[in-house]
């Protein structure tokens, strides 16, 4: 009777239980499971949208992929001077000529673009890519996500060192720390960009030309050679915070007394640092570095406000072949591609945080 | 002995300036963008820039037009309550929803327990941009409204988050209160209801601050879902595409003047419960 009981009181709990999970497995379902199986279909079609044809989107296998990673890597043969039957020469650069890249990379069946050249054992090369602004955007993305994610984490843990020490006006520094975490990415993008107009009505044209860096028209913007400086100093102000905040709750977990007997043992305050403090930050360490590294690769904000059309980010190019060129296809295969790339930090992440472990 | 007093004195200087410098660095955009909504057309084009709003002569001389152009244009203020409307029912759905799964997770048995918490947090980490174009399919087959469409769209990254916090949060609760309320006659619900959930008040403030911030903040859907519906722009979308009302070039005291109105509301929530969102920050993060 009394194990009657008990089978019916789990069965209960079981269906209770069920039940309960059923309203958001159904909205997971509806936004994020269903989604990322049409996806995963779309990709393999050439799908556009609101195409006003009546015609069914065809199924074209790897075409998308192949249109988006396709690469090809020619030689550039130097250039002969036809009177001399010699390798013509610069003048200016004393350096050997070579053939354009675009003579040289192929056209049909698919064209392949000029990516980026590079030289090798005294030979020159082309690397050209069947979407070379795909190429770029997966390149600017990884750059972006790595830099920034590393200052971030070295910056975040010197914040965090500082805050963590006992002074007056620590809770007032700890609540200023939220600040740049609680504005809008994309109003501090917009703030970032005021700042950065390129004449002396900007902020840092005007510090800079005093300091006699530049004559106060630096566009931030729009030069090949600060563009990514910029988008990172403004992804490092906005996140680093985030970043010392984690590292914080990490650094408080260290019993004191640790640093007690380091202190009886001698030890100075960096051997302190290296030897206590960084060993059991670790932990804290990886998992803010994944956490903000996952985040970073699927960056948006900055690049689409402070570029636009100008620098892509593999979001900000997946939005730009969805809405402006209206390619489903495509867009559907740079989110599978976006999502195997961060599914493989994410399984690291995993791992790391030990989930199985209970 | 005197030498170690100096050392300990440059220390102590060293280590205040440093303070200073991060306090400024963390407020200085900030103050620029406040600075910046105070000048007029006139003064933001003055060169140098300066720090202050002050007028040709060098004298203080703030202006609060930009502000009362934001609140004459009705985009921003459309924007204002499409975000308000969207963040808020986000949450309320998030918590709610999240909260049946949590409790479910974190003091239920049932077969399957364990998939069902791995899918949650690898949830957590999915990336919304690759389901971009899928959503946007789906949300035209449905013909929803925009705002519906982005309350929903939000639960992919609202609901895993609510949920997985909470299912930490109810583990912890003793199991014996739960089980003396079904000794007494209670069925599971009665106890989620009655007993359990307000338990749970301070672990529903702090999911719900954040997911209400991580939908205040949402660009990529919310501008990819109004293309073609203005109307229902939120804060994002009207603040990166303003263009303003009168003004040929863009206008960034208006602009300004719109980043310091959405950001104060945002900051004085964050300050008044800065250690539940320190902790809700940290609690996938460390605990784990």
């Amino acid at each position: 009777m009394a194990r009657k009981d008990k089978l019916s009181l789990a069965q209960k709990e079981q269906r209770t239980a069920y039940k309960l999970l059923i309203p958001a497995l159904l909205i997971l379902a509806l936004v994020a499971f269903y989604p990322l199986f049409q996806v995963f279909y779309t990709s393999f079609t050439d799908k556009v949208f609101a195409s006003g044809t009546d015609e069914a989107p065809k199924l074209i296998g790897f075409e998308n992929y192949k249109s988006l990673l396709g690469l090809t890597v020619m030689e550039l043969p130097k250039v002969v001077d036809e009177t001399t039957g010699e390798a013509s020469i610069d003048e200016d650069t004393g350096k050997p000529v070579y053939e354009r890249a675009i003579r040289v990379l192929p056209r049909s069946p698919v064209r392949y673009r000029e990516w980026f050249q590079f030289s090798l054992f005294g030979r020159r090369y082309v690397v050209g890519a069947r979407d070379p602004e795909f190429m770029k955007a997966i390149w600017n993305t990884l750059v972006f996500a790595v830099i920034s994610v590393f200052l971030e984490t070295v910056l975040g843990l010197g914040v965090a060192l500082v805050v963590n020490s006992n002074f007056r006006g620590k809770g007032i520094m700890r609540a200023t720390m939220l600040v740049p975490w609680a504005v809008i990415t994309v109003v501090s993008a917009r703030i970032w960009e005021w700042m950065l107009q390129p004449t002396r009505a900007g902020l840092f044209n005007t510090v800079l030309s005093k300091l006699g860096w530049g004559d106060g028209d630096l566009s931030f913007l729009s030069m090949p050679a600060l563009q990514m400086p910029t988008l990172i100093a403004v992804d490092v102000w906005k996140t680093t915070p985030f970043m010392a905040l984690l590292i914080l709750a990490g650094l408080q977990l260290i019993p004191r007394e640790l640093y007690e007997a380091g202190r009886v043992d001698g030890a100075g305050r960096l051997k302190q640092f290296l030897s206590i403090t960084l060993p059991l930050l670790k932990p804290t360490l990886a998992v803010a570095l994944i956490f903000r590294t996952l985040d970073a690769l699927r960056v948006f904000d900055v690049f689409q406000v402070l570029m636009g059309n100008r620098m892509y980010s593999m979001a900000s190019y997946n939005y730009y072949q969805l809405i402006g060129n209206r390619n489903m296809g495509l867009a559907s295969a740079i989110g599978v591609i976006i999502f195997f790339l961060i599914g493989i930090f994410a399984i690291i992440y995993m791992r790391l945080m030990g989930v199985d472990k209970e | 002995m005197k030498k170690n007093n100096l050392i300990w004195l440059i220390g102590k200087i060293a280590f205040w300036i440093l303070v200073i410098f991060i306090f400024f660095y963390m407020l200085f955009p900030f103050y620029w963008a406040v600075n910046s909504s105070l000048k007029s057309e006139a003064q933001l084009q003055m060169t140098p820039a300066t720090f202050l709003p002050v007028n040709s002569e060098g004298r203080f001389a703030p202006t609060l037009q930009n502000y009362v152009a934001v609140f004459n244009d009705g985009t921003f203020v459309r924007a204002l309550w499409n975000s308000t409307i969207v963040a808020g029912l986000t949450t309320l759905l998030a918590l709610g929803v999240g909260s049946f799964a949590a409790y479910a997770m974190g003091k239920l048995r049932f077969k399957g327990k364990k998939l069902t918490l791995y899918l949650i947090l690898s949830l957590t980490m999915f990336p919304q941009i690759t389901v971009l174009s899928g959503l946007y399919a789906v949300i035209n087959t449905l013909n929803l409204g925009a705002r519906i469409s982005l309350i929903l769209s939000y639960m992919i990254f609202t609901l895993p988050f609510t949920t997985w916090v909470l299912t930490a949060f109810f583990k912890e609760l003793p199991t014996e209160i739960m089980q003396s309320a079904w000794v007494d006659g209670a069925t599971p619900f009665q106890t989620f209801y009655v007993i359990l959930l307000p338990l749970t008040a301070p672990a529903l403030v702090t999911a719900g601050l954040l997911a209400f911030i991580a939908a205040w903040n949402e660009y990529i859907f919310a501008l990819t879902f109004t293309t073609i519906a203005p109307e229902a722009r939120t804060i994002p979308v009207a603040i990166s595409l303003f263009t303003g009302s009168v003004s040929r070039q863009v206008p960034f005291g208006e602009i300004m003047a719109g980043a310091v109105i959405v950001t104060i509301p945002v900051v004085v929530l964050v300050f008044i419960f800065q250690r539940r969102i320190v902790q809700g920050l940290t609690a996938g993060a460390v605990k784990g």
